[in-house]
This record gives C-alpha cells, structure tokens and sequence, in this order.
C-alpha cells in the first residue's frame, strides 16, 4: 500500500487542480476580508447613533436650551450605514459567485482526473479492490473535499479576520473589557475543542455501531429466503434488536455530550457580557465611555464568540476533507501504465506465440512454463477446471496483465512493441458476463467502430442472429439499454456483445465462457452466431461445455495454471490423459442409482 | 410525516421537558438585553450604580438558569430523536420479517437496507433539529415580537413588516431549489452509473481501445453536475446575505423612527438599544426555522419510505393446520401471474410425486420452473388451482408448520456471519455434531471443509466470500438435509457444481431419496436423467410430463434441450448404460 500523504502534500495536490481557477478564488477570498473588516466596523456606526441620542436626550433631559434630536446628524450616520450594508451584500454576492466557480470548476477537473485515472491503471489494480469501496470513495471523497471548500475556506479565512478586526474595534473602545473577553475567550475555545476532543471517541462508537448495524440489516436482509423457509424470523428479530439497541446508545452518548457545546461556551459568554456590561454602564457612569460605544461592544462579544465555537465544529469537517482527500490523491498517484508512443499497426495475424510465458497474479506463478504456436484462421479451446488459468491465457494475449518472464509473439513481434492501441485493435472480445452501458442498443453495437453505418451495425445484428430480436423492441435499434441490461435477457445480451464484436471486425476473437449463462434454447442460436463469427478469423474459446469445443483446431488442457496437455478432440482422447477425464466426467451417470 | 408523529407522541414527558426547556433558552437570550436596557434606563440614565450591581446579579442568575434548560433540551431532544430512531427500526424490521417473498421482492433487498438504515436516519437528524433548534423558533419569535410590542408598537410595525418578505422569499427559494437539487441528484446517481459501467467493464473498454470515448461520455455528465451543483450552491450561499441584508434595512428604520420618538420622548434611549438586540435574535429565530423548513422536503421523502413498508402488508396467510411429514405433493390446475404481471407465469400446471420418487423441472430461462418450486414453499401463492400437500391444501397450513416440513435450497444461497458449523446447523441450534458430518458427507462438503484450517469452526467471511458457488451451494444442501425433512426442493443448486462433484453428489443422495420427495429445477440434462419424472415447461405451460427415452421421442422441446448439451451419440450411450 503507497504511503499516507502529509498535510503539505494533500494541500500542493490540490493546489494543483485550484491553480487553473486561481484569480476567481484570490479575488473571491479578498472580498471575504473585505467583509470581515466591514462587519467590524458595524456596530461601531451603529453604536455611534446610539451615542449621539444619547448625548441629545441627555442635553434635553438637563434643560438645555435648545436641545433637540439632531435629525441632521443622525440622516447622515444612518446614510454611511446604508452605503456599508449595501458594500457588505455586493461584496458578499461577489464572493459567493466567485468562489462557487473556481471550487466547482475544480471538482469537476479532480472528477475528470479520476475518470482518466480509472482508464489508466493496470487492471490488477481493480482485483484488489472492491468495485463498490472505489466508487464510494471517489464519488464521496469529492463530494466531501467540495462541501469543505465551499463552506470551510470561507469560513475559516472569516473566522480568523473577524478574530483579528474585531480585537482591533474592541481595543479601541476599552482595554479593560476586551481583557475581560480575553479571559474568556481561552476559556470557550477549550470548552468548544476538548469536548469535540472528548465526543471524537463517542462518534467513532457511533460510527462503528452504524456500520455494525448495517451489517447486521444487509445479512439479514440478504438472507431473508433462508430466514422464512427455516423459520428463524423470531432469532433474526432478536439480533436486530441488539445492534438497534447498541447504536441508540452510542448514537445517545454521542449526540448529547456535543449538544452540550453550545450551553457551555454560551455561559462562559452570558457571564463575559454581564462582567462587560456592569464595567461598562459604571465606566458610562464615570464618563470615561460613551453609551454607544458599550452597546457596540456587547455586539462584539457576539461576534467574536461566534467564529471560536464555529472552528471547533468546523475542524471536523476539516478533518474528515483531509481523509477524503488522502484517499483521494492517494489514488491519483498511483502509477499509470506505461505505453508504447508509436508502433507499426499489424495489418494481418499470420502467427500467435506463446514462448515460456511465467506469470502470477501475485508473488506466487500460476504460470510456469507456457509454450503455444497458433497459425493463422486456427480455432483454438481452452478446457480445465476453474482457477486453471484459461482466462488468464488470453488476459496476457490482451496485455492485460504483465507476463513475468518469457515472450509473446504476434507475427514474431513481441507485443510489449506495440501500443495498447495498436495491439487491442487486433482483438474483439465476448466475456460471459455481457457488458453493455446505458445508450441505445445501436450505440452499443458500435461500441467497438464508431463510425460504423446503420447498415453495417444491421448486417452485424443479423449475423448474430439478434436483428429479429432487436426489431421486436418498441424502438428497434433505438431502444435504450438499461443499466445492469435488466430489460434484455442474459442470452440475448450476450447475443448482443457477439454482433459488437462482428461489428468491429477483429483479426483475433476471444470468446470467454460466453454461453455459460445462457439458457438452453437460445443456445442454438448463439452456437450459429459463434460459429459464423468465428469463421476465418483466429479464435479462442473458452467453455465449460465440452460439446463446443469438439470441433477445435486445438484443445489446450490446462491444469494449475499450466497447459498439460494439447492437440485435437480424437488426439487428446486417445491419449486418454486429462482430457478424457474431463470429457467423460460430463457424461458420468450415476449408475449405481 | 404522521407516523413520525406517531413515533414521538410516547415519549409525552420527555417532550414536555423538551418545550419546557425551550423557554430556558429564550429566558437567556432574550433577558440578558432587557437587562442590559435596565441598566442603561435605571443605571445609567439616572446614576445609580447600586441598580447596575443588582441587575449585574440577575444576568448571572439567568446565565445559569439559560444554561440548565439549554442542557436539559440536548438531553431531551437527543433522548427523543435517538429512542424515535431506535422504535422506527426496530418496527420497520418487525413488519419486514412478515413480509413474504413478494414483498421482499418488490421492494429489493437494496432498497428495504435503505429504508431501514438511511431513511431512519435522516429522520432522526430532522427530528433532532426541530426538537432542538424549531422548537426555540418559534417561541424566540413569539416573545421578541411580544416583547418588541410591549417596547413600542410603532417601531414593532417595521419588524412585522419584513415577515411577508421573508415568508415570500421563502416560498420562491424552495420553488427553484427543489428543481435543481433534484437534477443534481439524478445527474449524481448518472455520473455514479457510469463509472460503474466503466469499472466492470474495464477489459471490454480497454480491448475496444475506447478509454477515450469513455472519459468523453463521463465529462458531459460532469459538466451538466458541476453547472446544477454550481447553481445550486450559489443560490444557498445567496440567501443569508440577503436575509441580513433584509434585517440591516430594518435596523435603519428602527434607529430612524426611534429618533424621532426620542425626540417626543415617546420611548426611552435603553428601549432602543434593546430593540435592536431583539431584532437580531428574532431574525436569527427565523432563519433557523427557514432551514427546518429546507430540511423538510428531504425528510419528507424518507418518511413516505418508510411508511410505504409499513403499509405493505403480507400476501400470504397463515393457516392453522398442522402438516405432518409429506408424503404427497400434488399440483391441481395451478396458474401464477404476479400481482402486476398481465401474463401468466405458470399455466395450468397439475403434477403428484410421492415419498421416494423424484421429480425434476426443466425449461429455459423465463420458462417458470424457479417460480413453480417457490409455489411449494409459498413464497407466493397461485392465482389459480390448488397445491396439496398430504391431501391438505397447503393454503390451510399453518406456515411455520409447512416450512419446518420442507428443505429449499436455493441457487444463490445466502451465508450467515458465523463459522461452516453455524451455517450448516442454521436454524437447528441443538443440533449434534455427528449429524453435521453426516450432512456434510452427503453434500460433498467434507473435503472442502476438512481443508480448511479451522475445518467446521472456519469463519465464514461476510457474503461467503471466501467460498466458491460450489461451495456455498453444498454447505446450503447439507443445511437443508440437516433438516431431515420430506420434501427437498433444489431450486437449480447443483448449477455450479463441477461434473464430477455433481454426480458424485447425486450417488450419496441415492438412499436419503427413498424417504423423502425430491423435487429438483436443473439446467443440466445430466442432473435430471435419473429422474422418475420429469416436468418439461415452456413458457409457463407443460411441454411435456414423464420420463426421459419417451419425451426424448415425443417432447420437441424437451429433445432441443438435450441435443443442444449433448450429441445423438451420447444420448443413446445413455440409453444403452441405463439399460444395461
């Protein structure tokens, strides 16, 4: 497994994709600041309204002569209010604009880079993997890394510059009470970051119990058949019940200690802005502070508790944006396969050779020693029992896999000369199971030739015996295939790969267990297909039902991953080796019965 | 949402604690700027700082008291929405495990995970937000705008004022959100399914050198995401913003109007400051409560999956006969159509096998021979006809009763988390070991098992994924002979069974055939040879009914079947060896 990325190198890998959208997010991230200095400067205009009716009720309360409302005074404070409100809000829709499309932009190219990434990796690497753990880790790892930029980069930039101006406001007002809040201000943050600390264990609990409890439901569910016919729903209930149970509890604990966040730190500032306020009404009093000045004060307390409690809640979504992007990049560093840049494209395949190919999927060889000449238009069948290595043979002719020693030859050519292109041109393969994707059937016909004509995919069709089906469908070749193809049946689905194959007109068929799932009757047609297809071109067959394979070229018997025995059907059982078995194995009756 | 509802009217103490404690909140919130405009009217206003140093008092006491009902709403709120969640769950498990076949079916297993898992959760989040965060809204609003009235009812027209702004701009958000939240969703899941396809047909794109046109196909789906999500995204970011904004133009009319007031000394200079406190807190009331209100459509959803489940009932009724051991299974008329399938999938199909006697089900794909055996066990029940089980219609039986007398062994059947032993003994907890040999014997699972290092007491990895087919479906036929029942149903459980195995199987199964009724689906002829009768269907009807040499001779069907898996040669090779 390739190394945990540190923090610094998660940050240059994104650095990477940001870097293409970086004037957006740098003039999105200065508005944000300028923002931040706005939303300072606030409650100190409002307080400075305050302070002026103050000080004109004040005058009119003492009997000054004259002493009114200064109207004119306050229409002008209040018109520089205004023009910051209206600053505030365009800089903040400037920003969100901004920095929505440089983030967006990015995770659209990080979603491109894996999808180029996937078509770049050795296929071994898909064999370890689960096909269902990478999905979810590529599509949840962005959508995670996005939700984190788009609400925590703002965020924590305003956070901090909140931080800072609003020090610099509440120093100017008063250094005794903005001592006052830095006593307290400590204090909330390590309420706020040592019970996050605290819950993080309770959370991993939670965590764990939901996945145990999905576990236990996909068992459950998975095994309902079993569950019904041996009459186990009461047992099954019970199981429920104890993971239901588990992760209540753990769900409880989990929830209420971090519900408790909140109360906590807003005590400690109930009480700073009581402190702040008995200081400030006596300093008011004295005449050393300014009623305004107190009132905007107050309202600083507000504000500057707000991004402290906020980053202890933010820095788990921080947390969990760096897994995901670990994940991630970790992922997009893996290394790529490495082709040929140019090679002399094979027009015709004269000859196929196999000169002591050793390979193994892991350390351990399947493969030793691998020897096979194939002569051009030759029929070969592979035949042996599962984990024999049949698809393993034509897995390393397609250069899916890495042979570990020996030769492959096409027309002498060894085929590490060649590009991946150049090589799978030659190739059409039929896997047992029928791979189609979402499009129209003609689509998918021309999967292999895109730019094959409408009668060119027909005459295809028809000649895998699918045209007649395909015209029964409501919209004939336009009809859409849906996904995992639950609309068309197995047979012919497979029908199907057949006229993609024929449509592409490979040199080189492999044909891979392809009527293993089929049902009987179809099996006709597809036998005719096969053959037709197969008809002058170089085969490879792979099957489990001996009957079609009688007719091979040649048979090669393999066995542990090497091939024990080959030639033809009468050659082979007359040898009465392997082969023999295995053919008479088939026919074995229970005549004891 | 009613059955949430439901769920939560239980816990009527805790919810009272809950709204109790609601006002805790607003007492702090609210109370420390009345206090703080007492100071200044009291205090300040007339120099008296013993005032100043009582109210200073208070605050403290209303901190703490603030605090206590803050603490006792997390409590409560979470006690709530965790033991909803926990009911919900438990209740939704209960109804499924009722369920039959066809409801299971109707729904998919991947479905029924999500409603249970998922859906239940998203309820609990919603729930804990409106327990928590909702119910504070609207008491917040209620007595700021009442304490906002009793400071001054002219200055309270400008708060009132901004509500149909709100409530308008509301209603608009919601209007163009759902749309573009449910493209991105559907382009998400788009997105998802293509790199699906990419994934499992990786060697199919790659021998087609089409990496290309995939990363094309994928690009188009992401440029649509990114403009949907983009959109999205803006308009959720655009919305605080202008609800302060909204509040900031409220703010300079309050100042505005208070001036003048102030100058008719209508209303006192600490009214004024603590108005705007209250406006700040009413507004943020408000927009907690827009979010309960964003929050609830996705709820919503969840909750009508939920409550889709808990309306499905069962199909099948139990009977309260009691079935003895089968010795006769017949089959009268019995037709089978699913409840919205408009073509029958079995027509008119009668058969009788009795105790000792096999019967094996043939046909293609499609054919109805897996629906035909799961008839007998009554995962479904026909549309037609009747099935008797020792003259007693199955439909009268009491279905436990029936199903402790019948073994089915599925194509693809299910291991439990456990160890072999567990597996093979599910359902039999006092069963002894020698009979788990035994079974395992006859099913061919001991070389298999005895390889193992751990040999019975192997673990058995989640979904068996470290068994073969084969293996899985042998432990599942010595699970099922455990049982010792008399009827054994193989719904097509030898399918991935090698040749040699197979037959070897069906030799050790020769003398447990003599006591009991063995009703077998294949696709292999050569499972079926041996049988007493066999059952050819095609498109749900008898194609033909009897034995081997005389439907190779009459049933077209059936001979297409055999020489498409066999040459003539072999064919009459078995008919000499039987012979013989």
């Amino acid at each position: 497994m390739p190394k945990k990325l540190t923090f610094k190198q998660c940050l240059a890998h994104l650095w990477r994709f940001l870097k293409a959208h970086k004037i957006k997010l740098f003039i999105g991230l200065f508005l944000v600041i300028i923002m931040q200095i706005i939303y300072a400067i606030m409650p100190s205009i409002e307080g400075m309204i305050t302070t002026q009716l103050q000080k004109d009720v004040g005058a009119m309360a003492d009997h000054v002569p004259g002493a009114h409302i200064q109207m004119n005074i306050i229409v002008r404070i209040l018109g520089v209010l205004l023009a910051v409100y209206i600053v505030k809000i365009s800089s903040q829709f400037a920003s969100v604009f901004l920095l929505t499309d440089s983030i967006q932009k990015t995770m659209e190219d990080i979603r491109n880079a894996v999808e180029v990434k996937i078509n770049h990796l050795p296929i071994s690497y898909f064999d370890s993997q689960k096909t269902g753990d990478l999905l979810s880790r590529i599509t949840n790892d962005v959508e995670t890394v996005s939700n984190a930029l788009q609400q925590t980069l703002s965020r924590v930039i305003g956070a901090v510059c909140t931080f800072v101006f609003v020090s610099i406001m509440m120093f100017s007002i008063n250094w005794v009470m903005t001592l006052m809040v830095y006593v307290a201000l400590p204090i909330i943050g390590g309420i706020s970051f040592g019970m996050v600390k605290k819950s993080q264990p309770l959370f991993d609990l939670q965590q764990q119990s939901l996945a145990n409890l999905n576990a236990t439901i996909n068992e459950l569910y998975s095994g309902f058949n079993e569950i019904v016919i041996y009459d186990q729903q009461a047992k099954a209930k019970e199981q429920f019940q104890t993971a239901n149970e588990e992760m209540r509890k753990s769900g409880f604990k989990a929830l209420f200690l971090s519900g408790l966040i909140g109360p906590m730190t807003a005590l400690v500032t109930y009480v700073t802005i009581g402190c702040v306020a008995l200081y400030g009404c006596l300093s008011v009093l004295n005449g050393t502070l300014m009623l305004g000045q107190l009132q905007a004060f107050i309202r600083y307390i507000w504000n500057i508790n707000d991004p402290i409690s906020q980053l202890s809640q933010l820095s788990n979504q921080v947390q969990s944006a760096f897994s995901a992007m670990n994940r991630l990049f970790t992922f997009l560093d893996m290394e790529e396969i490495v082709d040929v840049k140019e090679s002399e494209p094979i027009r015709e395949v004269d000859t196929i050779d196999f000169e002591h190919v050793r390979f193994g999927y892991g350390n351990e060889l399947l493969m030793k020693d691998v020897n096979i000449h194939i002569e051009k238009g030759q029929t070969i069948a592979i035949v042996g029992p599962t984990g024999a290595g049949k698809t393993t043979l034509t897995n390393l002719l397609l250069r899916f896999y890495e042979i570990k020693g020996g030769r492959i030859l096409i027309n002498g050519q060894d085929i590490r000369t060649l590009s991946y292109h150049d090589l799978r041109d030659l190739f059409g393969l039929v896997l047992q199971d029928a791979w189609l994707f979402e499009a129209s059937i003609e689509e998918n016909l021309k999967y292999g030739n895109h730019d094959a004509l409408r009668a060119d995919v027909v005459q295809g069709a028809k000649q895998a015996n699918v045209h007649h089906y395909i015209r029964t469908l409501t919209h004939g070749y336009d009809s859409m295939v849906n996904e995992s193809g639950t609309n068309i049946s197995q047979g012919e689905k497979q029908l199907l790969t057949i006229a993609r194959a024929l449509i592409k007109d490979p040199k080189i068929l492999v044909l891979d267990e392809a009527t293993s799932s089929v049902d009987t009757r179809l099996e006709r047609r597809l036998q005719d297909a096969m053959d037709r297809i197969m008809k002058d071109r170089t085969s490879f067959v792979i099957a489990h039902r001996l009957s079609t394979i009688v007719n091979a070229d040649l048979i090669l018997v393999m066995m542990h991953g090497d091939i024990v025995e080959s030639g033809t059907h009468e050659q082979l059982l007359a040898r009465n080796g392997e082969y023999a078995r295995l053919y008479n194995a088939q026919f074995a009756q229970a005549e004891e019965e | 949402m009613k059955p949430i509802w439901n769920f939560t009217k239980k816990y009527k103490t805790l919810l009272l604690f809950d709204f109790l404690s609601v006002f805790g909140f607003a007492l702090s919130e609210l109370g420390i700027p009345t206090i703080i405009a007492q100071m200044i009217d009291q205090g300040i206003e007339r120099s008296d700082p013993q005032v100043i140093i009582r109210l200073f008092v208070i605050i403290l006491i209303i901190s703490v008291l603030g605090v206590c009902g803050t603490s006792l709403l997390a409590f409560c709120s979470t006690r709530i929405s965790t033991n909803v969640t926990y009911d919900l769950r438990q209740t939704i498990f209960d109804h499924v495990m009722t369920f039959s076949h066809a409801e299971m079916e109707k729904f998919g297993i991947a479905s029924m995970i999500t409603r249970t898992n998922n859906d239940a959760y998203q309820i609990m989040v919603f729930l804990q937000t409106i327990l928590r965060s909702a119910m504070i809204a609207p008491i917040m609003i209620v007595v700021s705008l009442c304490l906002v009235t009793l400071t001054s009812m002219n200055l309270a027209i400008i708060v009132f004022a901004t509500i149909p702004i709100i409530v308008v701009g509301v209603i608009i958000f919601a209007k163009y959100s759902a749309p573009l939240s449910e493209n991105q969703q559907r382009s998400l899941d788009s997105m998802n399914r293509i790199l699906r396809e990419d994934l499992s047909g990786i060697r199919v794109i790659r021998s087609f050198n089409n990496e290309g046109y995939e990363e094309k196909r994928f690009e188009k789906e992401n440029t649509w995401y990114t403009s949907q999500t983009n959109k999205l995204f803006k308009m959720m970011s655009c919305t605080d913003p202008l609800f302060f904004f909204l509040m900031n133009l409220a703010t300079i009319a309050i100042y505005y109007v208070s001036a003048i007031m102030l100058g008719h000394q209508s209303i006192e200079i600490g009214q004024v400051v603590a108005f705007v406190e209250y406006l700040f807190h009413a507004m943020m009331s408000v927009l907690v409560f827009c979010m309960v209100f964003m929050m609830y459509p996705r709820a919503n959803v969840s909750a009508k999956r939920i409550q889709e489940v808990l309306n499905t009932t069962s199909s099948i009724h139990s009977g309260n006969q009691t079935l003895g051991r089968i010795k006769k299974v017949e089959l009268r008329n019995v037709s089978f159509s699913y409840p919205d399938g408009e073509e029958n999938v079995l027509s008119d199909i009668s058969f009788e096998v009795r105790q000792g006697q096999k019967l094996a089900v043939i046909g293609s794909t499609g054919s109805g021979k897996s629906t035909l055996v799961k008839l007998l066990a009554r995962f479904y029940d026909p549309t037609k006809g009747q099935i008797l089980m020792n003259d007693q219609d199955i439909s009268k039986v009491d279905l436990s009763s029936l199903r402790q007398e019948l073994s089915f062994i599925s194509q693809k059947p299910h291991m439990f988390k456990g160890t072999i032993k567990e597996n093979i003994a599910f359902g039999l907890d006092e069963a002894i070991m020698e009979d788990i040999h035994e079974a395992a014997q006859i099913a061919q699972a001991m070389d298999f098992i005895l390889e193992k290092e751990n040999q019975f007491e192997e673990e058995i990895a989640e979904e068996g994924t470290n068994l073969s087919g084969g293996q899985k479906q042998r432990i599942s036929i010595a699970r099922a002979l455990l049982k010792k029942c008399g009827l054994i149903i193989y719904d097509d459980s030898f399918s991935a069974l090698d040749f040699k195995t197979d037959s070897m199987l069906r030799q050790a199964l020769a003398p447990i055939r003599k006591d009991s009724i063995n009703i077998v689906v294949a696709q292999r002829v050569s499972t079926i040879l041996d049988a007493d009768q066999i059952l050819v269907l095609d498109e749900g009807k008898v194609a033909g009914y009897g034995q081997h040499e005389q439907l190779f001779e009459t049933c077209q069907v059936y001979r297409e079947i055999v020489l498409s898996q066999m040459s003539e040669e072999e064919v009459s090779d078995h008919a000499k060896k039987t012979h013989v």
